[in-house]
């Protein structure tokens, strides 16, 4: 291989927090090689971003850095802030989770891009805003100068992302480090945002380290993969050989938690990662997986780990290399058995439609929609943000109130809101929300948490009997006791959600709403959480929830039903198995075929969405669709509304598409 | 709360706030006078080992007047501020948490009181309500202060408000008192507090300037702006007799505020 253009020796980073001191970054030693693009994977509080930042030596004041990072045969940490000013943003740039945070909301677009260049590459303002333009043509967007007057508001999340790419690669920088860049972003943006980084390395020759907690798209975008876990690198390897030769036990169980390859619930229960990451302290010489890893023994694991090749270019910080469990065999799921059960329906939304006032415009959220959920059954709906999923949620619990339509639950209309609800319809409607940190007043402890709902609901005076039934339930969810008297703020993010859920069945309900349930979760505590709610489902065997969930693998895992939503409208419904087959309604092919897919080779169509997303204000024509369809087929899609096709008794979508044309339709799931 | 965390302007905070306290309820018993007692033969004396702070233009002694008159103003001013802060969480949270109309009507109404000076407000309130007793005192004072405290608490309740918590108190049936007073307050009440304890320091201020003008508290009772405005006659034959009670109103006031940073440092800003 050839010369690297960047190499981290030995970085350690501590910061020194008012109580203890955190190991952030211990030893960490990688190289960065030219045309590069280096994925960095790992949950949450892994030290990711820390190596971002680390690298550009721009750390907090409290962190103290050791070890050195070469680039152009200087050592970075050597350098002062005004020295630095010379690399940050120059020769090294950084682009950040959120585009929004990023810009300054005050300053057109084209000034922010010129005054790059003309703070680092010393033009005149007039050269450098002709440089932007020329910047904004080499990344395809379109009608560049109508940009450069805009403001950041005015502009998509994508777009906007583009736009920091474009500022990122100004001075033409010869690493450009991204740090979580899609997180923000929906799949269909998220796909052209990976396209554009992997132009990047060819036109501009820039070596890319691309950060993400998510797998999937590691795996689509890298060319070398390192693991980290607990501020160290656990295993570094090309991204072929990681996948199919995994070493280290955090990587394996890593990709055994994510449902992938279309697996569900029904074939297996997804592995997942006891206990959760903790502080680094820096007397801790001991493998930093140690408590979690199922192979852990005494001796080995405390000072016999570190970095070993075991192939050219495989290391792993793991010494138990020998342990041949290769559970990571890429299992291809079986056909899958469609439940014999009746469907009974519990609840019929019919025509439903949600309109959002806003200045001079209506927003319409949610446009005439009707389905229904059968008992005992998961439905999931998916779409990207501003699809109406949420409000959906949020209209069926009773939080907002609707414009039109009807909502029945067993038979009765509940087209109300809560105030106007009987408490049985209360009790028996349930919801889990996205965070946990916010659904749980932080005020109070656990027990009083889940009491509060039991005494005001279920009528259980009593707080003895009370308590017995929250530790039936803790432990029900998976906590002990002890945890009756915590409060919220003590605990992690996959505990929470726990309590949440514990919250939830203690009104035991009939209907249960996860709004994106697992979405602020890392994906070790995410399969945790699936495998609870699944298992929920099955003891109690009375329950339907409605699923919502942006992340198609997830859904795919989980529901007995799906729903896919664009713009307030419904694409396509069906059982599981025929929405995530062919043929597919246009946008689901094209969600679907965004979706990154875990060790999997390249996929064989490629959507891209184009065209601007509209606002959804009663003045769309047609198919809501139309602007962005690959599959257009003319002047129909935009004059008349899509008739409902049903393919099969489950199964239908909304498109003006021929019959023959959906027969051709190929898999890319 | 951690030692560590204590700054040392909060420890002189609390040490002058609990000075003027003792004061308050032992101070009489370390003067043989009343405050109303006139030593006619040592008129305007100056600091000595029988009057400690001298004594003003009738020959009162100025350290009996003091302490008596801390007792009214300690009185006034943290009743005030507890008052206008309950008035004000009461206004600011059915503005704040039902939004819309409501909230633009009320809060409106309270940026017009907002507008007129609090001092000019007071005078006007004070005039309608002709005399001033120590609860009428109370009273204007915390009307004046309730937008201040309403808005506050307002802000305290918003940043609370969409949080899903609040979403699952609403879908278990709570009620908005309920949601407010049991979900909400508990987690919004950090700034609320501060601003209370700041308002005691504003009451001080008030009640000395309202005594100052001569439409506070009326004599007998000394309160201290009054002691300031009957001897600015005197202050260059007899400056301790308007030294001492502007000292007291100045140390009372630092105090307070002193100790109203460290409460927002514990609370908010950790």
């Amino acid at each position: 291989m050839n010369k690297p253009i960047l190499e981290i020796r030995d970085l350690s980073v501590e910061y020194n927090a008012s109580e203890e001191s955190v190991l952030a970054l211990n030893k960490v030693n990688i190289n960065l090689y030219p045309r590069e693009i280096l994925g960095i994977v790992g949950e949450s509080g892994c030290g990711k971003s820390t190596l971002a930042y680390g690298v550009m030596n721009y750390l907090g004041k409290n962190a103290l850095i050791s070890g050195a990072i070469n680039f152009g045969g200087e050592n970075l940490l050597d350098k002062s802030d005004r020295e630095m000013d010379h690399f940050r943003g120059n020769k090294i740039a950084i682009i950040n989770q959120n585009p929004f945070t990023s810009l300054n909301p005050s300053l057109k677009l084209g000034k922010q891009l010129a005054e790059v260049a003309v703070f680092h590459r010393k033009m005149k303002y007039k050269d450098a805003m002709e440089l932007s333009r020329d910047m904004l043509i080499s990344l395809n967007l379109p009608d560049p100068d109508s940009i450069l007057r805009r403001y950041p508001h005015e502009i998509s999340g994508g777009m906007q992302q583009r736009i920091c790419i474009a500022m990122g690669l100004m001075c033409q920088p010869s690493i450009l480090i991204m740090d979580e860049p899609t997180t923000a972003l929906d799949v269909t943006t998220e796909v052209v945002i990976l396209d554009l980084c992997r132009n990047l390395v060819k036109q501009f020759d820039t070596a890319i380290i691309y950060i993400s907690h998510d797998l999937g798209i590691i795996s689509s975008i890298s060319d070398r993969i390192a693991v980290m876990y607990r501020g160290e690198i656990a295993e570094l390897a090309e991204k072929d050989e990681l996948f199919s030769n995994p070493q280290h036990p955090y990587t394996k169980a890593l990709i055994n938690c994510i449902p992938r390859h279309g697996v569900t619930k029904d074939q297996k229960k997804l592995a997942t990662i006891p206990g959760y990451i903790t502080n680094r302290n820096k007397h801790d010489e001991s493998c930093p997986f140690l408590e979690r890893c199922k192979y852990s023994s005494s001796e080995g694991c405390i000072n016999n780990y570190g970095m070993q090749e075991i192939i050219q270019g495989h290391w792993t910080a793991c010494s138990k290399v020998s342990i041949a469990e290769n559970e990571v065999i890429l299992d291809k799921p079986e056909p899958r058995i469609i439940g014999k059960q009746d469907e009974v329906p519990l609840l019929n939304v019919e025509n439903l439609t949600k309109i959002f006032p806003s200045r001079s415009k209506k927003y319409i959220a949610v446009d005439d929609i009707s389905f229904h959920v059968n008992r005992n059954r998961v439905f999931g709906i998916v779409g990207e943000s501003g699809c109406g999923k949420s409000t959906t949620a949020l209209c069926i619990e009773g939080l907002l109130e609707t414009n039109g339509g009807r909502i029945e639950y067993k038979g009765e209309d509940i087209t109300k809101t809560w105030q106007k609800r009987s408490g049985n319809v209360l009790k028996e409607i349930q919801m889990v929300f996205q965070d946990p940190a916010r659904s749980l007043n932080p005020f109070y402890t656990v027990e009083q948490i889940i009491g509060r709902p039991i005494k005001v609901l279920r009528g259980i005076k009593s707080k003895i009997d009370r308590r017995k039934i929250i530790i039936e339930l803790l432990h029900k969810v998976g906590l002990s006791e002890q945890y009756i008297n915590k409060k919220t703020s003590q605990m992690s993010g996959g505990e929470r959600q726990r309590v949440a859920i514990a919250r939830v069945f203690a009104l035991k309900p009939d209907l249960v709403i996860c709004d994106e349930p697992t979405s602020a979760l890392d994906v070790s505590v995410q399969a945790a959480v699936l495998n609870l709610l699944v298992e929920l489902q099955q003891e109690t065997d009375e329950i339907s929830y409605i699923f919502i969930s942006h992340d198609l693998h997830v859904v795919n895992y989980i529901s007995d039903f799906v729903m896919i939503m664009y713009l307030g409208k419904i694409c396509e419904f069906g059982r599981t198995a025929e929405v995530f087959s062919p043929p597919y309604h246009p946008y689901t092919e094209a969600l679907l075929s965004a979706v990154p897919e875990v060790g999997g080779g390249s996929k064989k169509s490629l959507i891209r969405l184009e065209g601007s997303v509209p606002v959804p204000d009663g003045t769309i024509t047609g198919c809501h669709f139309h602007t962005r369809c690959p599959r257009k087929i003319g002047n129909i899609c935009e004059r008349e509304i899509p008739p409902k096709v049903n393919l099969t008794d489950t199964h239908y979508i909304h498109c003006h598409l021929p019959n023959e044309k959906l027969e051709k339709m190929e898999s890319v799931f | 709360m951690k030692l560590s965390k204590i700054t040392i302007g909060g420890i002189i905070g609390i040490v002058i706030l609990a000075f003027w306290i003792f004061m308050a309820i032992f101070g009489s018993m370390l003067t043989p006078y009343t405050h109303v007692e006139m030593d006619l033969v040592q008129k305007m004396a100056a600091p000595s080992a029988s009057h400690i702070l001298g004594t003003d233009q009738l020959g009162r002694d100025i350290f009996s007047r003091i302490i008596i008159g801390s007792r009214s103003v300690l009185t006034v001013s943290v009743t005030a501020a507890l008052f206008s802060t309950f008035l004000g969480i009461l206004v600011g949270f059915s503005a704040g948490y039902f939004g819309g109309k409501t909230d633009e009507i009320i809060m409106r109404f309270m940026d017009i009181l907002l507008s007129m000076p609090a001092l000019v407000l007071a005078m006007v309130v004070v005039g309608i309500m002709e005399g001033t007793s120590i609860l009428t005192l109370t009273l204007v004072i915390s009307i004046v202060f309730t937008p201040r405290t309403a808005r506050v608490a307002r802000s305290a309740l918003l940043t609370w408000k969409d949080l899903e918590f609040v979403d699952a108190a609403k879908i278990r049936g709570e009620s908005h008192l309920y949601i407010m007073f049991m979900e909400i307050m508990p987690n919004a009440l950090g700034p609320i507090i501060v601003e209370a304890t700041a308002r005691i320091a504003y009451s001080v201020m008030t009640v000395s300037a309202l005594g100052f003008l001569g439409i506070g508290l009326q004599p007998p009772t000394p309160d201290w702006g009054m002691m300031v405005s009957e001897n600015k006659s005197i202050i260059i034959s007899a400056p301790w007799a308007v030294l001492a009670p502007t000292i007291a109103i100045a140390s009372l006031v630092i105090g307070v505020s002193l100790l109203a940073d460290l409460i927002q440092r514990r609370l908010i800003n950790e």
